[in-house]
């Protein structure tokens, strides 16, 4: 530091020590909640120190509650989030960066947009089209006349139908129409030097083979940056999962979790196993941050440039 | 940079990279948003009931229900508080952090764990932490009774909405201040203290200004954010209660779409919504952004 001040100094200790309390005070009353009994939690409210029921909690939440089931779900919906995600996000990126195409910039500027309008905001209509993925089709063949005319020579209109709601692509798709990655990519390929693509040209190399020798071993660091950030969000994504899954068998953990609670003011819930349930549903993303912490920080960093 | 004569120059293949993942974005992200617009200005029966050409009349209807506009004016007054607190709290905790001391690192780390703690986790939790009766505040409320009831009283059920709303918001905005405040060239600070001027003033005239592009950008994409992650929040701490307080226009829309099956409000007031949150985007564009220097 530039002059040795000692209470800024302190000052800015106690600021970072009441932040840190602020994140982990949570967490901790979570932890120690959950390692109490309802019956104590009804005796003296808010557990400050942890008791000896979290292996008690922890069953109950195995045996009575749907949440191991969905916690497959979570990790089924998360990874191929975050696969999907990396591999359309690359392809798009490389095909906007290093191809000669007129269409470039409206490409990027329509996947670019789904930035601003999140799947939460527009879920009402996404839920239609994910009811029917074939509903666009039927209207362009209806207002077309197509149809009128299919139905005049084999005496019905094409009406085709397929629901996606309660799938695990059903859960996926909408997230996965995001621009983020893209975006990622694109930053990043604008990073890499200009003569490398000329070297690679004049030693033959067509667009597959740059592609794949090249571009991809350079990317490593930003597929796994993208693969943290989408993973985390497909982990933590709530409303679409909530709306587009009708059965407990298909929600993912954080809408078990949620259920959990009870619609109804009144009695106590039974926040000790509910907390339970709370530190196991965390647990994986939370051990994710703890491992890939770098790439997390980097893939948020990233995603402003 | 690669330029102009020295790109590939196919013509199918590009189309074919781009095609699945622009197939996905338009059944997913473009349909949907058309049909919302759409649907405003048709009547949709539910269950597939047929729809009937009805004008302007969905919009006479949302506008003049007093509820979509309380609801409107409660996103406001969140968005407009949450999302302020969501980035200054992060910015002091970022310029502390920036000045290297020894909690410096530890809390680097633990400022992030919030990412990893889904929107409607953080609510369950804090729904129990700030619970009336067994939580936190539970021992302030033997003192004093009725002090605390985010059950009954709107405003006690809003901060808690809030401070839940910050507490997850730390991560995003946090790295990006630090990461913005960690690339001003420590010459800069030492010029300026060579010129006189102290910490509390660097802060105001070195560092905030500089990092302005990471504060426009925390705050466009937060605002964005306030509006659609609450969901998550209300739907697990306070029902949109009590007496609908809390009850924010996303809340509403998944209320009228899914319980009340009303397509065409609920795709009225969808649109209504769409064009608030691009309107707001852009003229966070055109007021803030034209001020920012980006050049270092």
């Amino acid at each position: 530091m530039i002059e040795n001040a000692r209470s800024l100094n302190i000052v800015a200790s106690l600021i970072l020590l009441v932040g840190m309390v602020y994140i982990l005070g949570p967490l901790y009353l979570t932890l120690a909640t959950a390692t109490q009994s309802y019956e104590f939690l009804l005796r003296n409210g808010l557990a400050w120190y942890p008791g000896d029921q979290f292996f008690n909690n922890v069953a109950r939440i195995f045996t009575e509650t749907r949440i191991p089931i969905q916690m497959f779900n979570s990790l089924a919906v998360a990874f191929s989030l975050a696969i999907a995600t990396c591999i359309l996000s690359f392809l798009s990126a490389y095909a906007i960066v290093y191809f000669r195409i007129r269409w470039a910039g409206v490409a990027f500027a329509l996947i670019l947009a789904t930035i601003m309008l999140p799947v939460d905001i527009r879920v009402i209509t996404t839920y239609q089209v994910a009811s029917n993925v074939f509903s666009p089709v039927n209207a362009l063949l209806d207002v077309s006349g197509l149809n009128g005319l299919i139905a005049g020579i084999f005496g019905a209109p094409v009406q085709l139908e397929l629901s996606v709601l309660n799938t695990h692509f059903g859960l996926i798709a909408p997230l996965a129409a995001h621009g983020t990655g893209t975006f990622l990519f694109r930053q990043f390929f604008r990073t890499l030097p200009g003569d490398l693509f000329k070297a690679a040209r004049m030693d033959g190399a067509g667009p597959i083979r740059f592609m794949v020798d090249i571009l991809l071993p350079l990317s490593r660091t930003s597929f796994a940056a993208l693969f943290v950030l989408t993973f985390l969000s497909g982990w933590t994504q709530y409303l679409w999962p909530l709306v587009a899954s009708s059965t407990p068998d298909m929600q993912t953990a954080v809408v078990g979790l949620a259920r959990l609670l009870p619609d109804s003011e009144g009695e106590v819930p039974d926040f000790p196993m509910i907390m339970a349930g709370a530190v196991i549903v965390s647990l994986v993303p939370l051990l994710m941050i703890a491992l890939l912490q770098r790439y997390l920080v980097q893939g948020l960093v990233l995603s402003e440039k | 940079m690669t330029s102009e004569s020295t790109l590939f120059s196919n013509r199918w293949l590009p189309v074919l990279l781009v095609a699945p993942f622009m197939l996905l974005i338009v059944l997913f992200f473009y349909v949907p948003i058309f049909q919302a617009f759409y649907w405003s200005f048709f009547l949709e029966q539910p269950f597939g009931g047929g729809s009937m050409f009805v004008g302007l009349d969905n919009f006479a209807r949302v506008l003049s229900d007093r509820e979509f506009w309380q609801a409107g004016w409660r996103t406001i007054v969140f968005m407009v508080t949450a999302s302020s607190l969501a980035v200054l709290i992060p910015l002091i905790l970022a310029v502390a952090a920036d000045r290297r001391i020894r909690l410096s690192l530890p809390a680097r780390n633990v400022l992030v764990w919030p990412k990893g703690v889904a929107g409607a986790s953080i609510g369950v939790v804090f729904a129990f932490v700030f619970n009336p009766f067994v939580g936190i505040l539970a021992p302030l409320n033997k003192a004093f009774p009725g002090i605390w009831a985010p059950g009954i009283d709107g405003t006690d059920a809003f901060i808690t909405l809030i401070a839940a709303h910050v507490w997850g918001g730390i991560p995003f905005n946090f790295v990006i201040l630090l990461a913005g405040l960690q690339s001003i060239p420590r010459t800069m600070h030492q010029a300026a203290a060579m010129d006189g001027a102290g910490p509390w003033r660097r802060i105001f005239d070195v560092q905030l200004p500089l990092i302005m592009p990471q504060l426009f950008l925390t705050l466009v994409l937060e605002f964005t954010e306030s509006v659609t992650s609450a969901f998550a929040l209300i739907d697990t701490i306070t029902h949109g209660g009590p007496g609908g307080a809390t009850t924010l226009l996303v809340y509403k829309i998944y209320k009228d779409g899914f319980s009340g099956y009303d397509l065409s409000g609920a795709s009225t007031q969808t649109a209504i919504l769409m064009v608030f949150v691009i309107l707001l985007t852009a003229a966070q564009f055109v007021f803030l952004g034209r001020r920012i220097n980006y050049e270092r």
